[in-house]
């Protein structure tokens, strides 16, 4: 019975593994081809499967040419640069606004829940032709501030501060108030330090969010040297370079890995963060 | 103590920042674009002049429009698929097994990825040579050798079902995260007692651990219909229109930055706009009652 029971315990975990395996194939395979492609110097073997999964000449001489003609690093810095007050903006406007909707009475408080609530539903990407005549009367278009501010207020981030903010005891609050704290002391000494998870949670959404953004960035910046990685990236691979594979591999496996290392790092909190979303 | 009405003051200055940007750049776009559908509006002066229903008249007769609208259409059926998908996986990756963060990350990598760089890839997955061919060929469902080599993205029988693939691909791991987040809310106890009750996997899955996700599983659907019914920048890398794989926002995107005509665009942005709410609100009607 017990050797039976074994038995099936070593059978299932079998088979978890291999489900496990076959779709960790399919969600990675891309990539694992890209790289394979650009770490071989001689590019001979790229539409030869399975073989160009496995590199030929191994080298990295095609990364370096990425490096001397592509302007790579500046992209990466203005990528950088964007990422990081993207994620600036999206947490201060998101905890602002979920600290009164979460625990705050006033009036107006559930229509404008509601109403941010309903911009979810709404394709909101339509909004792409009034908001570039908006950014062109107020001469923002070509920068990279009218390349991100749009994102800064979102229903997500907000509701998802709300959710947070609602599950702070209400005696810690309670005591600040006796104390005499100001409500932006309250926020940021007592809220803002217990919605740790739930704000690193916001912070890396953002982050790949900003990072990945393809489309509007496309079409508010027309300068290549203030284009973000995913857009003056895809331009070069599909304009001037899109003659060698091998680049342009080389280049797909160098805009990847950055955000693949920041995951790797990060993932525990993230998936501890949403939490509350779902709930 | 403060009274609850004195917070009123304070509870609006928070809000500002928030309310001012979507007020710009969310709520003030619904009503200039429904403003702009009805307008011929010239980017350059920015004059806009009443057409009388123009815009409607002309998408109404356009056999592209009709075209785009059908394929966002059948974008909806990505959805039952990916979302048992996600859970599924998401089931999968909750235990608590070597090497399972590892795996995490794997599924996680198409959602990390800009759309346009993975479509780089992928373009080259689906070329008439690609990784694709070369797959369906070693299955021997397709003929082997040069015959059975499809230039994929650019045939319009399959183009459109090429562009789903992708999305489902991009977008699973962010559905399996969401529900990993809902699994792990469910106590261990239940599932102990099942397996002691003698249910079987099967069992086990429809009998507890559906019913137990179901808030997760219908906020997904819904995140999920919409995002189907507002698929285009899939399209933009990935075949930029041809081979019948017109989308309705795609159609949007390319009337307006393409052939700049914004109060066309806008027109078919309005369309867009009552198919979602018409979505959403048969989803809400849906949530609503099950809760």
């Amino acid at each position: 019975m017990a050797m039976n029971k074994k038995l099936t315990n070593i059978f299932g975990l079998f088979g978890q593994y291999a489900g496990l395996l076959a779709f960790a194939a399919f969600t990675t395979f891309p990539f694992l081809w890209a790289l394979s492609v650009a770490l071989s110097a001689d590019p001979s073997n790229t539409w030869l499967f399975p073989r160009s999964f496995w590199p030929t000449d191994i080298s990295l001489m095609w990364f370096e040419r990425v490096f001397q003609e592509m302007p790579f690093m500046t992209y990466m810095k203005n990528s950088t640069l964007m990422t990081f007050w993207s994620i600036v903006g999206v947490v201060v406007v998101s905890i602002l606004a979920g600290y009164p909707l979460a625990r705050l009475r006033f009036p107006g408080r559930n229509f404008i829940f509601v109403a941010i609530l309903a911009t979810m539903m709404l394709p909101t990407e339509v909004a792409i032709i009034p908001n570039f005549i908006t950014l062109k009367n107020l001469h923002l278009l070509n920068t990279q501030f009218g390349a991100i501010v749009p994102n800064f207020a979102a229903a997500f981030g907000i509701f998802l501060m709300k959710q947070a903010f609602e599950a702070v005891p209400q005696d810690l609050v309670d005591a600040a108030r006796v104390d005499g704290a100001t409500e932006m002391q309250i926020l940021w000494r007592v809220m803002v330090p217990v919605s740790g998870p739930s704000i690193a949670a916001l912070g890396i959404f953002s982050l790949v969010n900003a990072w990945n953004d393809y489309v509007w960035p496309s079409i508010v910046i027309s300068s290549r040297e203030k284009l973000p990685l995913a857009v003056g990236v895809f331009n070069d691979l599909t304009g001037p370079f899109a003659t060698s594979y091998s680049m342009v591999m080389a280049a797909i496996v160098m805009t990847v890995i950055p955000v693949l290392i920041f995951f790797a790092f990060t993932q525990r909190y993230f998936i501890g963060g949403l939490d509350g979303a779902v709930k | 103590m403060k009274n609850s009405s004195s917070y009123t003051g304070i509870a609006y200055l928070f809000l500002a920042p928030a309310l001012i940007l979507m007020g710009i750049f969310t709520f003030w776009p619904v009503g200039f674009n429904a403003y702009l559908a009805f307008n011929n509006y010239s980017i350059a002066d920015g004059v806009a002049t009443w057409n009388n229903f123009e815009h409607f008249k002309y998408i109404a007769h356009e056999e592209l429009f009709h075209q785009a609208l059908k394929n966002s259409l059948i974008y909806l059926l990505i959805v039952p698929v990916i979302q048992i998908a996600a859970l599924l996986v998401a089931k999968l990756v909750n235990n608590k097994l070597p090497g399972m963060t590892l795996f995490r990350a794997a599924f996680y990598i198409p959602v990390i990825t800009a759309v346009s760089i993975a479509g780089v890839v992928w373009v080259n997955v689906y070329k008439y040579d690609g990784i694709l061919t070369w797959a369906l060929q070693l299955m021997h469902l397709i003929p082997q050798g040069s015959e059975g080599q499809v230039d994929w993205l650019g045939n319009p029988d399959v183009a459109l079902y090429g562009v789903m693939i992708f999305t489902f691909w991009k977008g699973i791991g962010w559905f399996m995260v969401l529900y990993l987040a809902g699994l792990q809310g469910i106590p261990k106890e239940v599932e102990e007692a099942a397996i002691l009750d003698g249910a079987n996997v099967f069992q086990r899955f429809w009998k507890i651990t559906v019913p137990m996700v179901k808030p997760t599983i219908l906020l997904c659907t819904l995140m999920s219909t919409i995002a189907a019914m507002k698929v285009f920048q899939e399209v933009i890398v990935l075949t930029k229109g041809q081979a019948d794989t017109y989308t309705a926002l795609f159609y949007v995107y390319d009337q307006a930055f393409r052939n700049y005509n914004f109060g066309r665009a806008a027109a078919a942005g309005l369309v867009v706009t009552f198919f979602c709410m018409i979505l959403a609100a048969i989803q809400f009607r849906f949530l609503g009652e099950k809760k």
